[in-house]
């Protein structure tokens, strides 16, 4: 436990001159969580970079370069800042039930040695090679024997349990399941910090009690906690650069996490092309004074996303790590499935998990003031757009539809629950204070 | 007042969905009877696998291929999970399967395998018994040598590495 215990306080140190970097304004829980996952994300470039370099993995050799990217980022945030300042968001009584719950979800995620199936035959697996090798094990992610480990998915996961086994001086699955916990306490500290910036103390600490559960992934071992936590970010930092005049800080915060979210999982890659075209589309239709063209070119500002993605898509397709997914003719699967598109999407309906959660998200965004909802375009564009490209993943899937439903649909809805969950909480919470847009709401008191 | 009366009902709904009581519950139910039945849920269609596999593991080396035999030897009937875990448990090894998703059998991997792992299964080849443990045996083929009488070299011609040499 001491280790995946030092890990994860190790990563928060690293990541906060990078977040401090990113944008000197932040504080409290928002400062906290990002730094936790940008010093996630930074140990993972770390050992991918002295993998790539051919260079063993040795613990002392991870700490010289981990030292070397913290006092670069802790020149870095020495700028001065810039934009609106950001209050810390205050804490509240309710926030004591949010932790009680976080506690429960940290029992449950270190009840035992790490037990999924896709942990000891994916994400572990990888790890555990990797240990092994000293590094990425190329020739175990080319062998065809091992395809159903899914070699061609990102490594930040496998390469963050790697950093607690080099602390640990061995391989231990027992108490990995920290590190699912940082990720989604991670993800609530900053949805907290953001909601702190729009509604008051009383409603803010409530969704971060409701987001308790929904950051967080009963898959423990998996890279569905991460993914959520990266790309649950990603959505919300991206809708407050849109939000609050093209924050730029806001901008690089999404842009980051959005990378990193890629680095996840493949649907972290389907994420951040769902990110592009919904700015782009919001972008496109927004009120303003530039050009349509020069509007578009907004989703530009997430360059930074696909310099992060790049790395690892380029290793891969050097190393010819296939998709399974894109094996045999997908388009052809595809145009063989679409006359049953009917049938498949109330397959999906009839299988969807938490049938509840998704029906009073449906009411709320009805109930809720048409400019409020008009305000939310952003993130209901990203969530129907990754739903989209779930379905047409289901379409061309080589594998049996109805097991691969079964077998993924939970933890896919999972994903996309985090941002919806936030914007439809708080326009029914800013509505019945009666302001819908209040920055820096908690500045007033409660009603 | 009636939109208001909505807006709270369905914040207050969004509220009760979004939480789960499951995380709640943890901190009062028997964690130690949990985690037993965690620790045992990877396992439960055969519990002496794990210590066989690491039993397996002490006794090869890195860079060692290593065929696994394992009751059934369906893909789906337990030869998946026998696999997988060997994969993991034998970490720096190279495991082959000896069967694919589809059933089909793979003779060259039998052949090719430096080590044979029989789980709760006997195999009769001409092989050295490197280690017999944890219901299983960890064997090192000979080949070229004569087979037990009676019984056809398992890798040779078009003779399955599985059957009949391989029976629970």
């Amino acid at each position: 436990m001491t280790a995946a215990l030092i890990a994860i306080l190790s990563m928060t140190v690293l990541g906060l001159p990078i977040t401090l970097a990113v944008d000197r304004r932040a504080r409290g829980p928002l400062l906290v969580g990002a730094s936790f996952l940008y010093g996630s994300g930074a140990i993972f470039l770390i050992l991918l970079a002295v993998s790539v370099v051919k260079l063993r993995w040795t613990l002392p050799e991870v700490t010289l370069a981990a030292l070397a990217v913290f006092c670069a980022a802790s020149i870095l945030a020495k700028q001065p800042a810039t934009g609106k300042p950001q209050p810390a968001a205050r804490a509240h009584v309710f926030d004591v039930v949010t932790l009680f719950a976080l506690t429960g979800y940290a029992l449950y995620a270190t009840l035992a040695s790490l037990w999924e199936w896709d942990f000891w035959a994916i994400w572990g697996l990888k790890a555990r090679v990797f240990l092994e090798e000293g590094g990425i094990d190329w020739r175990f992610l080319g062998s065809r024997w091992n395809t159903f480990a899914h070699t061609d998915y990102p490594l930040l996961v496998p390469l963050n349990f790697d950093f607690v086994a080099l602390l640990n001086g061995s391989w231990s699955d027992r108490w990995l399941g920290l590190l699912c916990v940082a990720w989604g306490v991670g993800a609530v500290l900053i949805a907290r910090g953001l909601a702190a910036r729009e509604t008051s103390p009383f409603f803010a600490s409530l969704l971060g009690l409701a987001l308790a559960s929904r950051a967080v992934s009963t898959f423990i071992g998996l890279a569905e906690g991460a993914l959520i936590a990266f790309g649950g970010a990603a959505v919300l930092f991206v809708r407050t650069a849109l939000r609050d005049d093209d924050d730029a800080a806001a901008w690089r915060h999404g842009a980051l996490m959005l990378g990193f979210a890629a680095n996840c999982k493949n649907e972290g890659l389907a994420l951040l092309v769902a990110v592009t075209i919904a700015v782009a589309a919001v972008s496109w239709f927004r009120v303003g004074e530039t050009s349509r063209w020069r509007r578009l070119a907004t989703a530009t500002k997430l360059w930074p996303a696909y310099a992060l993605a790049a790395p690892w898509l380029i290793l891969r397709f050097t190393h010819v790590l296939p998709t399974d997914i894109a094996g045999g003719s997908p388009f052809s699967r595809l145009v063989a499935r679409l006359p049953h598109v009917h049938e498949i999407l109330g397959f999906l309906i009839t299988r969807l998990h938490d049938p509840w959660f998704w029906l009073v998200i449906l009411a709320g965004i009805l109930i809720a003031p048409a400019a409020a909802r008009r305000g939310e375009r952003f993130v209901f564009l990203v969530t129907l757009i990754q739903l989209l490209f779930y379905v047409v993943a289901y379409l061309a899937t080589p594998n049996d539809l109805h097991w691969h439903v079964m077998t993924s649909w939970s933890r896919l809805t999972a994903q996309a629950a985090l941002p919806i969950a936030f914007v439809v909480f708080l326009m029914l919470a800013n509505s019945l204070r009666g302001s819908q847009d209040a920055p820096h709401a908690q500045a007033r008191p409660d009603q | 007042m009636l939109r208001r009366a909505l807006l709270l009902i369905a914040l207050l709904a969004l509220l009760v969905v979004c939480i789960k009581p499951r995380m709640l519950q943890i901190l009062f139910v028997d964690r130690e009877a949990a985690a037993r039945e965690m620790n045992g849920s990877p396992d439960r269609l055969w519990p002496l696998y794990p210590r066989f596999l690491e039993g397996v593991r002490a006794h090869t080396q890195p860079g060692d291929t290593i065929a696994i035999i394992a009751p059934g030897m369906a893909w789906d009937s337990g030869y998946s999970y026998a696999y997988y875990r060997a994969s993991y448990f034998l970490t720096g090894r190279e495991v082959l399967p000896l069967v694919t998703p589809e059933n089909e059998k793979l003779p060259q991997n039998f052949r090719a395998a430096r080590y044979i792992a029989a789980f709760e299964m006997t195999v009769r080849m001409p092989a050295e018994i490197v280690w017999q443990g944890e219901g299983g045996t960890l064997l090192r083929p000979v080949w070229g040598a004569v087979p037990p009488a009676g019984r056809p070299n398992p890798a040779g011609g078009n003779a399955s590495p599985l059957h009949p040499e391989a029976q629970r």
